[in-house]
Protein backbone atom coordinates (compact mmCIF):
# COMPACT_ATOMS: atom_id res chain seq x y z
CA UNK A 1 0.00 0.00 0.00
CA UNK A 2 1.53 3.40 -0.93
CA UNK A 3 2.54 5.58 2.04
CA UNK A 4 0.42 8.48 0.85
CA UNK A 5 -2.73 6.38 0.93
CA UNK A 6 -1.84 5.10 4.38
CA UNK A 7 -1.28 8.65 5.60
CA UNK A 8 -4.61 9.80 4.16
CA UNK A 9 -6.54 6.91 5.72
CA UNK A 10 -4.76 7.42 9.04
CA UNK A 11 -5.57 11.13 9.12
CA UNK A 12 -9.24 10.46 8.35
CA UNK A 13 -9.45 7.79 11.05
CA UNK A 14 -7.80 10.07 13.61
CA UNK A 15 -10.07 12.96 12.70
CA UNK A 16 -13.10 10.71 13.17
CA UNK A 17 -11.77 9.40 16.49
CA UNK A 18 -11.10 12.90 17.83
CA UNK A 19 -14.35 14.51 16.74
CA UNK A 20 -17.18 11.95 16.70
CA UNK A 21 -17.58 11.90 20.48
CA UNK A 22 -18.88 15.46 20.29
CA UNK A 23 -21.61 14.41 17.86
CA UNK A 24 -22.82 11.40 19.84
CA UNK A 25 -21.08 9.94 22.87
CA UNK A 26 -21.49 6.18 22.07
CA UNK A 27 -19.49 6.69 18.86
CA UNK A 28 -16.37 6.88 21.00
CA UNK A 29 -16.55 3.10 21.41
CA UNK A 30 -15.51 2.67 17.78
CA UNK A 31 -11.73 2.55 17.56
CA UNK A 32 -11.14 3.84 14.02
CA UNK A 33 -7.31 3.90 14.16
CA UNK A 34 -7.29 0.28 15.37
CA UNK A 35 -9.37 -0.78 12.35
CA UNK A 36 -6.81 0.83 10.03
CA UNK A 37 -3.93 -0.81 11.91
CA UNK A 38 -5.61 -4.22 11.62
CA UNK A 39 -6.10 -3.64 7.90
CA UNK A 40 -2.45 -2.77 7.27
CA UNK A 41 -1.21 -5.63 9.47
CA UNK A 42 -3.41 -8.08 7.56
CA UNK A 43 -1.70 -6.92 4.34
CA UNK A 44 1.54 -8.24 5.93
CA UNK A 45 3.12 -4.76 5.81
CA UNK A 46 5.10 -5.08 9.05
CA UNK A 47 6.98 -1.79 9.04
CA UNK A 48 3.98 0.27 7.94
CA UNK A 49 1.66 -1.43 10.45
CA UNK A 50 4.05 -0.89 13.36
CA UNK A 51 4.78 2.77 12.54
CA UNK A 52 1.12 3.59 11.92
CA UNK A 53 0.18 1.85 15.19
CA UNK A 54 2.72 3.82 17.20
CA UNK A 55 1.80 7.13 15.58
CA UNK A 56 -1.94 6.63 15.90
CA UNK A 57 -1.63 5.48 19.50
CA UNK A 58 0.55 8.42 20.50
CA UNK A 59 -1.70 11.00 18.82
CA UNK A 60 -4.84 9.66 20.50
CA UNK A 61 -2.98 9.42 23.83
CA UNK A 62 -1.87 13.04 23.57
CA UNK A 63 -5.48 14.20 23.30
CA UNK A 64 -6.73 11.87 26.00
CA UNK A 65 -6.53 12.08 29.77
CA UNK A 66 -4.54 8.85 30.00
CA UNK A 67 -0.81 8.24 29.88
CA UNK A 68 0.92 9.17 26.65
CA UNK A 69 2.52 6.03 25.25
CA UNK A 70 0.08 3.49 26.68
CA UNK A 71 -2.09 3.54 23.55
CA UNK A 72 1.02 3.58 21.35
CA UNK A 73 2.35 0.52 23.16
CA UNK A 74 -0.90 -1.45 23.02
CA UNK A 75 -1.55 -0.67 19.37
CA UNK A 76 2.02 -1.47 18.29
CA UNK A 77 1.90 -4.81 20.08
CA UNK A 78 -1.52 -5.60 18.60
CA UNK A 79 -0.29 -4.70 15.11
CA UNK A 80 2.69 -7.01 15.43
CA UNK A 81 0.64 -9.94 16.72
CA UNK A 82 -1.83 -9.60 13.83
CA UNK A 83 1.03 -9.27 11.33
CA UNK A 84 2.67 -12.38 12.81
CA UNK A 85 -0.60 -14.34 12.63
CA UNK A 86 -1.17 -13.15 9.06
CA UNK A 87 2.23 -14.48 8.00
CA UNK A 88 1.46 -17.89 9.47
CA UNK A 89 -2.22 -18.26 8.58
CA UNK A 90 -4.10 -16.95 5.58
CA UNK A 91 -6.43 -14.27 6.97
CA UNK A 92 -7.42 -12.71 3.65
CA UNK A 93 -10.94 -14.12 3.93
CA UNK A 94 -13.35 -11.29 4.91
CA UNK A 95 -15.14 -13.55 7.38
CA UNK A 96 -11.91 -14.30 9.23
CA UNK A 97 -11.39 -10.59 9.76
CA UNK A 98 -14.31 -10.46 12.20
CA UNK A 99 -12.62 -12.57 14.93
CA UNK A 100 -9.31 -10.82 14.17
CA UNK A 101 -10.89 -7.41 14.73
CA UNK A 102 -12.58 -8.63 17.92
CA UNK A 103 -9.35 -10.12 19.26
CA UNK A 104 -7.42 -6.96 18.37
CA UNK A 105 -9.93 -4.79 20.24
CA UNK A 106 -9.78 -6.92 23.38
CA UNK A 107 -5.99 -7.22 23.31
CA UNK A 108 -5.49 -3.48 22.72
CA UNK A 109 -7.87 -2.56 25.56
CA UNK A 110 -6.37 -5.05 28.01
CA UNK A 111 -2.79 -3.92 27.38
CA UNK A 112 -3.87 -0.26 27.63
CA UNK A 113 -5.61 -0.78 30.95
CA UNK A 114 -2.78 -2.97 32.23
CA UNK A 115 -0.22 -0.17 31.77
CA UNK A 116 -2.48 2.39 33.40
CA UNK A 117 -3.08 0.16 36.41
CA UNK A 118 0.63 -0.61 36.64
CA UNK A 119 1.50 3.10 36.60
CA UNK A 120 -1.13 3.81 39.27
CA UNK A 121 -3.30 5.72 36.83
CA UNK A 122 -6.59 3.78 36.84
CA UNK A 123 -9.02 4.52 34.00
CA UNK A 124 -12.34 6.04 35.00
CA UNK A 125 -14.51 3.60 33.06
CA UNK A 126 -15.64 0.12 34.13
CA UNK A 127 -13.37 -2.48 32.52
CA UNK A 128 -15.71 -5.29 31.43
CA UNK A 129 -18.55 -3.03 30.33
CA UNK A 130 -16.28 -0.73 28.35
CA UNK A 131 -14.42 -3.56 26.64
CA UNK A 132 -17.74 -5.21 25.74
CA UNK A 133 -19.15 -2.06 24.16
CA UNK A 134 -15.86 -1.39 22.41
CA UNK A 135 -15.71 -4.96 21.13
CA UNK A 136 -19.20 -4.79 19.64
CA UNK A 137 -18.84 -1.29 18.15
CA UNK A 138 -15.34 -1.73 16.72
CA UNK A 139 -16.02 -5.22 15.31
CA UNK A 140 -19.29 -4.28 13.63
CA UNK A 141 -18.17 -0.92 12.23
CA UNK A 142 -14.65 -2.20 11.56
CA UNK A 143 -15.89 -5.14 9.45
CA UNK A 144 -17.92 -2.75 7.30
CA UNK A 145 -15.03 -0.29 7.10
CA UNK A 146 -12.55 -2.98 6.07
CA UNK A 147 -14.93 -4.11 3.35
CA UNK A 148 -15.26 -0.48 2.19
CA UNK A 149 -11.50 0.11 2.20
CA UNK A 150 -10.98 -3.16 0.36
CA UNK A 151 -13.40 -2.22 -2.37
CA UNK A 152 -12.07 1.32 -2.79
CA UNK A 153 -8.39 1.37 -1.92
CA UNK A 154 -7.23 -2.17 -2.55
CA UNK A 155 -8.80 -2.62 -5.96
CA UNK A 156 -5.71 -1.60 -7.87
CA UNK A 157 -3.28 -3.48 -5.65
CA UNK A 158 -5.31 -6.70 -5.99
CA UNK A 159 -5.29 -6.21 -9.76
CA UNK A 160 -1.53 -5.73 -9.61
CA UNK A 161 -1.18 -8.91 -7.54
CA UNK A 162 -3.29 -10.85 -10.03
CA UNK A 163 -1.19 -9.59 -12.93
CA UNK A 164 1.98 -10.51 -11.09
CA UNK A 165 0.71 -14.04 -10.51
CA UNK A 166 -0.26 -14.38 -14.16
CA UNK A 167 3.15 -13.10 -15.24
CA UNK A 168 4.88 -15.59 -12.94
CA UNK A 169 2.76 -18.47 -14.29
CA UNK A 170 3.48 -17.35 -17.85
CA UNK A 171 7.23 -17.14 -17.15
CA UNK A 172 7.22 -20.60 -15.61
CA UNK A 173 5.38 -22.10 -18.56
CA UNK A 174 7.66 -20.43 -21.14
CA UNK A 175 10.71 -21.61 -19.18
CA UNK A 176 9.50 -25.18 -19.16
CA UNK A 177 8.82 -24.95 -22.90
CA UNK A 178 12.40 -23.70 -23.52
CA UNK A 179 13.85 -26.59 -21.48
CA UNK A 180 11.90 -29.02 -23.58
CA UNK B 1 13.80 -14.12 -5.93
CA UNK B 2 14.50 -10.55 -4.88
CA UNK B 3 10.97 -10.11 -3.53
CA UNK B 4 11.28 -13.37 -1.51
CA UNK B 5 14.49 -12.10 0.07
CA UNK B 6 12.85 -8.81 0.94
CA UNK B 7 9.93 -10.57 2.59
CA UNK B 8 12.38 -12.72 4.53
CA UNK B 9 14.31 -9.64 5.61
CA UNK B 10 11.13 -7.92 6.69
CA UNK B 11 10.11 -10.97 8.69
CA UNK B 12 13.50 -11.10 10.35
CA UNK B 13 13.63 -7.40 11.13
CA UNK B 14 10.02 -7.00 12.30
CA UNK B 15 10.76 -8.13 15.91
CA UNK B 16 13.58 -5.56 16.10
CA UNK B 17 11.28 -2.78 14.90
CA UNK B 18 8.66 -3.94 17.35
CA UNK B 19 11.05 -3.88 20.29
CA UNK B 20 12.47 -0.46 19.41
CA UNK B 21 8.98 1.07 18.99
CA UNK B 22 7.78 -0.51 22.23
CA UNK B 23 10.80 0.93 24.04
CA UNK B 24 10.05 4.40 22.63
CA UNK B 25 6.47 4.11 23.87
CA UNK B 26 7.62 2.91 27.27
CA UNK B 27 10.03 5.84 27.66
CA UNK B 28 7.31 8.35 26.72
CA UNK B 29 4.93 6.64 29.14
CA UNK B 30 7.46 6.72 31.96
CA UNK B 31 8.15 10.44 31.41
CA UNK B 32 4.43 11.20 31.32
CA UNK B 33 3.71 9.11 34.41
CA UNK B 34 6.50 10.90 36.29
CA UNK B 35 5.08 14.30 35.29
CA UNK B 36 1.52 13.26 36.16
CA UNK B 37 1.84 14.09 39.85
CA UNK B 38 4.18 17.02 39.41
CA UNK B 39 1.71 19.29 37.63
CA UNK B 40 2.52 20.15 34.03
CA UNK B 41 2.99 17.35 31.51
CA UNK B 42 5.71 18.43 29.09
CA UNK B 43 4.86 16.04 26.24
CA UNK B 44 1.18 16.93 26.39
CA UNK B 45 1.80 20.69 26.32
CA UNK B 46 3.64 20.38 23.02
CA UNK B 47 1.07 18.14 21.39
CA UNK B 48 -1.75 20.34 22.63
CA UNK B 49 -0.09 23.46 21.26
CA UNK B 50 0.02 21.95 17.78
CA UNK B 51 -3.35 20.24 17.98
CA UNK B 52 -5.46 23.12 19.36
CA UNK B 53 -5.93 25.01 16.04
CA UNK B 54 -7.06 21.77 14.36
CA UNK B 55 -9.35 20.97 17.28
CA UNK B 56 -10.87 24.45 17.08
CA UNK B 57 -11.68 23.95 13.41
CA UNK B 58 -12.94 20.42 13.94
CA UNK B 59 -15.10 21.53 16.88
CA UNK B 60 -16.75 24.20 14.75
CA UNK B 61 -17.39 21.71 11.96
CA UNK B 62 -18.87 19.02 14.21
CA UNK B 63 -20.82 21.66 16.13
CA UNK B 64 -22.41 22.85 12.90
CA UNK B 65 -23.23 19.30 11.78
CA UNK B 66 -24.74 18.18 15.07
CA UNK B 67 -26.53 21.54 15.36
CA UNK B 68 -28.20 20.95 12.01
CA UNK B 69 -29.49 17.52 13.03
CA UNK B 70 -30.48 18.83 16.44
CA UNK B 71 -32.60 21.55 14.80
CA UNK B 72 -34.45 18.99 12.69
CA UNK B 73 -35.10 16.92 15.81
CA UNK B 74 -36.23 19.98 17.76
CA UNK B 75 -39.06 20.77 15.33
CA UNK B 76 -40.89 17.71 16.59
CA UNK B 77 -41.15 18.89 20.16
CA UNK B 78 -41.44 22.66 19.68
CA UNK B 79 -45.17 23.11 20.34
CA UNK B 80 -45.14 21.06 23.53
CA UNK B 81 -41.99 22.78 24.72
CA UNK B 82 -43.54 26.19 24.04
CA UNK B 83 -46.45 25.44 26.38
CA UNK B 84 -44.10 24.20 29.08
CA UNK B 85 -41.93 27.28 28.73
CA UNK B 86 -44.91 29.63 29.10
CA UNK B 87 -45.89 27.93 32.34
CA UNK B 88 -42.32 28.03 33.54
CA UNK B 89 -42.03 31.73 32.69
CA UNK B 90 -44.97 32.52 34.94
CA UNK B 91 -43.42 30.59 37.81
CA UNK B 92 -40.03 32.20 37.28
CA UNK B 93 -41.50 35.71 37.23
CA UNK B 94 -42.97 35.23 40.68
CA UNK B 95 -39.70 33.66 41.88
CA UNK B 96 -37.76 36.63 40.46
CA UNK B 97 -39.89 39.05 42.44
CA UNK B 98 -39.20 37.07 45.60
CA UNK B 99 -35.49 36.99 44.81
CA UNK B 100 -35.40 40.78 44.27
CA UNK B 101 -37.02 41.32 47.63
CA UNK B 102 -34.55 38.95 49.27
CA UNK B 103 -31.61 40.68 47.59
CA UNK B 104 -32.76 44.08 48.76
CA UNK B 105 -33.19 42.74 52.27
CA UNK B 106 -29.75 41.12 52.08
CA UNK B 107 -28.17 44.44 51.03
CA UNK B 108 -29.83 46.24 53.90
CA UNK B 109 -28.66 43.66 56.42
CA UNK B 110 -25.13 43.69 55.04
CA UNK B 111 -25.07 47.42 55.32
CA UNK B 112 -26.20 47.12 58.89
CA UNK B 113 -23.46 44.64 59.70
CA UNK B 114 -20.85 46.76 57.95
CA UNK B 115 -19.72 43.92 55.69
CA UNK B 116 -17.95 44.72 52.48
CA UNK B 117 -19.05 42.95 49.34
CA UNK B 118 -16.37 40.38 48.63
CA UNK B 119 -14.87 40.75 45.20
CA UNK B 120 -16.01 37.80 43.10
CA UNK B 121 -13.38 35.49 41.71
CA UNK B 122 -12.36 36.54 38.19
CA UNK B 123 -13.23 34.10 35.48
CA UNK B 124 -12.29 33.40 31.87
CA UNK B 125 -15.05 32.11 29.59
CA UNK B 126 -13.95 29.24 27.34
CA UNK B 127 -15.40 26.96 24.70
CA UNK B 128 -15.06 23.18 24.76
CA UNK B 129 -13.16 22.26 21.59
CA UNK B 130 -12.59 18.55 22.18
CA UNK B 131 -13.54 15.64 24.36
CA UNK B 132 -11.44 12.69 25.33
CA UNK B 133 -11.03 10.49 22.24
CA UNK B 134 -10.57 7.37 24.36
CA UNK B 135 -13.37 5.70 26.28
CA UNK B 136 -11.30 5.28 29.39
CA UNK B 137 -11.00 8.86 30.64
CA UNK B 138 -13.20 11.91 31.11
CA UNK B 139 -11.37 15.01 30.02
CA UNK B 140 -12.27 17.97 27.86
CA UNK B 141 -10.09 20.47 26.03
CA UNK B 142 -10.96 24.17 26.14
CA UNK B 143 -9.84 26.96 23.82
CA UNK B 144 -8.14 29.09 26.49
CA UNK B 145 -4.63 28.57 27.81
CA UNK B 146 -1.79 30.22 29.65
CA UNK B 147 -2.04 33.36 27.48
CA UNK B 148 -5.47 33.95 29.06
CA UNK B 149 -4.06 33.54 32.56
CA UNK B 150 -5.09 29.93 33.07
CA UNK B 151 -2.87 27.73 35.23
CA UNK B 152 -2.86 24.13 36.40
CA UNK B 153 -5.40 23.21 39.13
CA UNK B 154 -7.69 26.16 38.44
CA UNK B 155 -11.38 25.25 38.87
CA UNK B 156 -13.69 25.08 35.87
CA UNK B 157 -17.40 25.75 36.33
CA UNK B 158 -20.68 26.33 34.52
CA UNK B 159 -23.86 28.02 35.70
CA UNK B 160 -25.02 24.63 37.01
CA UNK B 161 -22.00 23.87 39.15
CA UNK B 162 -18.40 22.72 39.14
CA UNK B 163 -17.05 20.87 36.11
CA UNK B 164 -13.52 19.92 37.09
CA UNK B 165 -10.00 21.26 37.29
CA UNK B 166 -7.34 22.21 34.77
CA UNK B 167 -4.65 19.52 34.46
CA UNK B 168 -2.56 20.71 31.51
CA UNK B 169 -2.09 24.16 30.05
CA UNK B 170 -0.57 25.08 26.71
CA UNK B 171 -0.50 28.66 25.38
CA UNK B 172 -3.87 28.47 23.60
CA UNK B 173 -5.63 25.45 25.10
CA UNK B 174 -6.07 23.63 28.37
CA UNK B 175 -7.14 20.15 29.35
CA UNK B 176 -9.71 19.77 32.10
CA UNK B 177 -10.28 16.68 34.22
CA UNK B 178 -13.99 16.29 34.96
CA UNK B 179 -15.16 15.67 38.52
CA UNK B 180 -16.46 12.28 37.37
CA UNK B 181 -12.88 11.06 36.87
CA UNK B 182 -11.58 8.65 39.50
CA UNK B 183 -8.53 10.81 40.09
CA UNK B 184 -10.60 13.98 40.54
CA UNK B 185 -11.87 15.08 43.94
CA UNK B 186 -13.47 18.00 45.72
CA UNK B 187 -14.12 18.83 49.36
CA UNK B 188 -17.87 19.22 49.78
CA UNK B 189 -20.68 19.56 52.27
CA UNK B 190 -24.28 18.39 52.09
CA UNK B 191 -26.47 21.42 52.71
CA UNK B 192 -25.34 24.97 53.29
CA UNK B 193 -21.75 25.75 54.14
CA UNK B 194 -21.47 26.78 57.77
CA UNK B 195 -24.83 25.28 58.70
CA UNK B 196 -24.22 21.59 58.03
CA UNK B 197 -21.62 19.24 59.44
CA UNK B 198 -22.03 16.67 56.67
CA UNK B 199 -18.54 17.18 55.29
CA UNK B 200 -16.95 14.77 52.85
CA UNK B 201 -15.11 14.31 49.61
CA UNK B 202 -16.69 14.08 46.16
CA UNK B 203 -15.03 11.91 43.53
CA UNK B 204 -15.82 9.89 40.44
CA UNK B 205 -16.15 6.13 40.41
CA UNK B 206 -15.52 3.96 37.36
CA UNK B 207 -18.69 1.90 37.67
CA UNK B 208 -21.01 4.89 38.08
CA UNK B 209 -20.55 6.37 34.60
CA UNK B 210 -20.38 10.01 33.58
CA UNK B 211 -23.58 11.29 35.15
CA UNK B 212 -23.02 10.39 38.81
CA UNK B 213 -20.31 10.98 41.42
CA UNK B 214 -19.82 9.57 44.88
CA UNK B 215 -19.49 11.44 48.17
CA UNK B 216 -17.35 9.73 50.77
CA UNK B 217 -16.52 10.12 54.45
CA UNK B 218 -19.77 11.84 55.49
CA UNK B 219 -20.41 10.88 59.10
CA UNK B 220 -23.29 8.45 59.55
CA UNK B 221 -24.59 10.67 62.35
CA UNK B 222 -25.33 13.56 60.00
CA UNK B 223 -28.76 13.84 58.44
CA UNK B 224 -28.63 13.49 54.66
CA UNK B 225 -31.66 13.19 52.39
CA UNK B 226 -32.29 12.74 48.70
CA UNK B 227 -32.44 16.07 46.81
CA UNK B 228 -30.21 17.86 49.32
CA UNK B 229 -27.80 20.23 47.61
CA UNK B 230 -24.04 19.69 47.84
CA UNK B 231 -21.63 22.64 47.92
CA UNK B 232 -17.84 22.97 47.86
CA UNK B 233 -16.09 23.73 51.13
CA UNK B 234 -12.83 25.14 49.75
CA UNK B 235 -10.81 22.72 51.87
CA UNK B 236 -9.39 20.88 48.87
CA UNK B 237 -7.22 23.81 47.84
CA UNK B 238 -8.71 23.87 44.33
CA UNK B 239 -12.35 25.01 44.39
CA UNK B 240 -13.46 28.14 46.23
CA UNK B 241 -16.08 27.56 48.92
CA UNK B 242 -19.79 27.82 48.19
CA UNK B 243 -19.89 26.50 44.60
CA UNK B 244 -22.69 24.13 43.68
CA UNK B 245 -21.58 20.52 43.13
CA UNK B 246 -24.97 18.92 42.55
CA UNK B 247 -27.78 17.24 44.43
CA UNK B 248 -28.06 13.98 46.32
CA UNK B 249 -29.81 11.26 44.31
CA UNK B 250 -29.23 8.26 46.56
CA UNK B 251 -28.26 7.72 50.19
CA UNK B 252 -27.49 4.52 52.01
CA UNK B 253 -27.57 5.63 55.60
CA UNK B 254 -24.53 4.93 57.71
CA UNK B 255 -24.20 4.41 61.44
CA UNK B 256 -22.15 5.97 64.22
CA UNK B 257 -19.13 4.02 63.02
CA UNK B 258 -19.89 3.87 59.32
CA UNK B 259 -20.07 6.71 56.81
CA UNK B 260 -23.08 7.38 54.57
CA UNK B 261 -22.90 6.10 51.00
CA UNK B 262 -24.03 9.07 48.96
CA UNK B 263 -24.46 9.39 45.21
CA UNK B 264 -24.64 12.84 43.66
CA UNK B 265 -25.84 14.05 40.30
CA UNK B 266 -23.53 16.90 39.26
CA UNK B 267 -25.25 20.25 38.72
CA UNK B 268 -23.28 20.87 35.54
CA UNK B 269 -24.44 18.99 32.44
CA UNK B 270 -21.13 17.17 31.97
CA UNK B 271 -22.32 15.27 28.91
CA UNK B 272 -23.32 18.38 26.98
CA UNK B 273 -20.69 20.93 27.88
CA UNK B 274 -20.19 23.67 25.34
CA UNK B 275 -19.27 26.80 27.27
CA UNK B 276 -17.47 26.82 30.61
CA UNK B 277 -15.72 29.39 32.80
CA UNK B 278 -12.28 28.96 34.32
CA UNK B 279 -12.06 30.64 37.72
CA UNK B 280 -8.73 32.43 38.15
CA UNK B 281 -8.75 31.31 41.75
CA UNK B 282 -5.70 30.80 43.87
CA UNK B 283 -6.44 29.14 47.19
CA UNK B 284 -5.13 30.91 50.28
CA UNK B 285 -1.68 29.60 51.25
CA UNK B 286 -1.74 26.99 53.96
CA UNK B 287 0.52 27.31 56.93
CA UNK B 288 2.91 24.40 57.19
CA UNK B 289 2.26 22.25 60.25
CA UNK B 290 4.88 22.53 62.96
CA UNK B 291 6.80 19.30 62.86
CA UNK B 292 8.82 19.71 66.04
CA UNK B 293 7.36 19.26 69.46
CA UNK B 294 7.01 22.48 71.46
CA UNK B 295 9.15 21.19 74.35
CA UNK B 296 12.07 20.11 72.13
CA UNK B 297 14.90 22.59 71.71
CA UNK B 298 15.90 23.24 68.11
CA UNK B 299 19.48 22.30 67.21
CA UNK B 300 21.93 25.17 66.88
CA UNK B 301 20.31 27.24 69.59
Amino acid sequence: MPPLKIAAILIISLALQLSLREVWRPLVYIDFPLVIIVYIALQREAWQALVVATLAGLIVDAQSGGLIGAGGFSKTLTAYIIYFAATKVNLENPLLRIPVLAAATVLDSLVYVFWHRLMNYPPSAPLVQTISYKLIATTVVGTLLLYLIDSIVAERSSQRRQFATRRRVARRSTGSLRRR
Amino acid sequence: MASVRTQKEIRQRAPLWLISLLIINLVVMAVDARDADGGQKVVRIWTQTFASPLQNASSRATGATSGFFQQIWNFRTTAQENEQLKQRLNTLESELNNARQAEAENDRLKGLLGLKEQSAVQSVPARVIARDPSVWFNTITINRGSTSGIAVNMPVVTGGGIVGRVITVSPFAAQVMLITDEKAGAGAVVGQLGQSGALGSVRGRADLGVGIVEMRYVSGLEKVEVNDTVMTTGQDGIYPPGLNVGRVVDVKNGTATQAHQILIQPGAQLDHLEEVAVLLYRPPPRTAPQETLPNVEKSGK
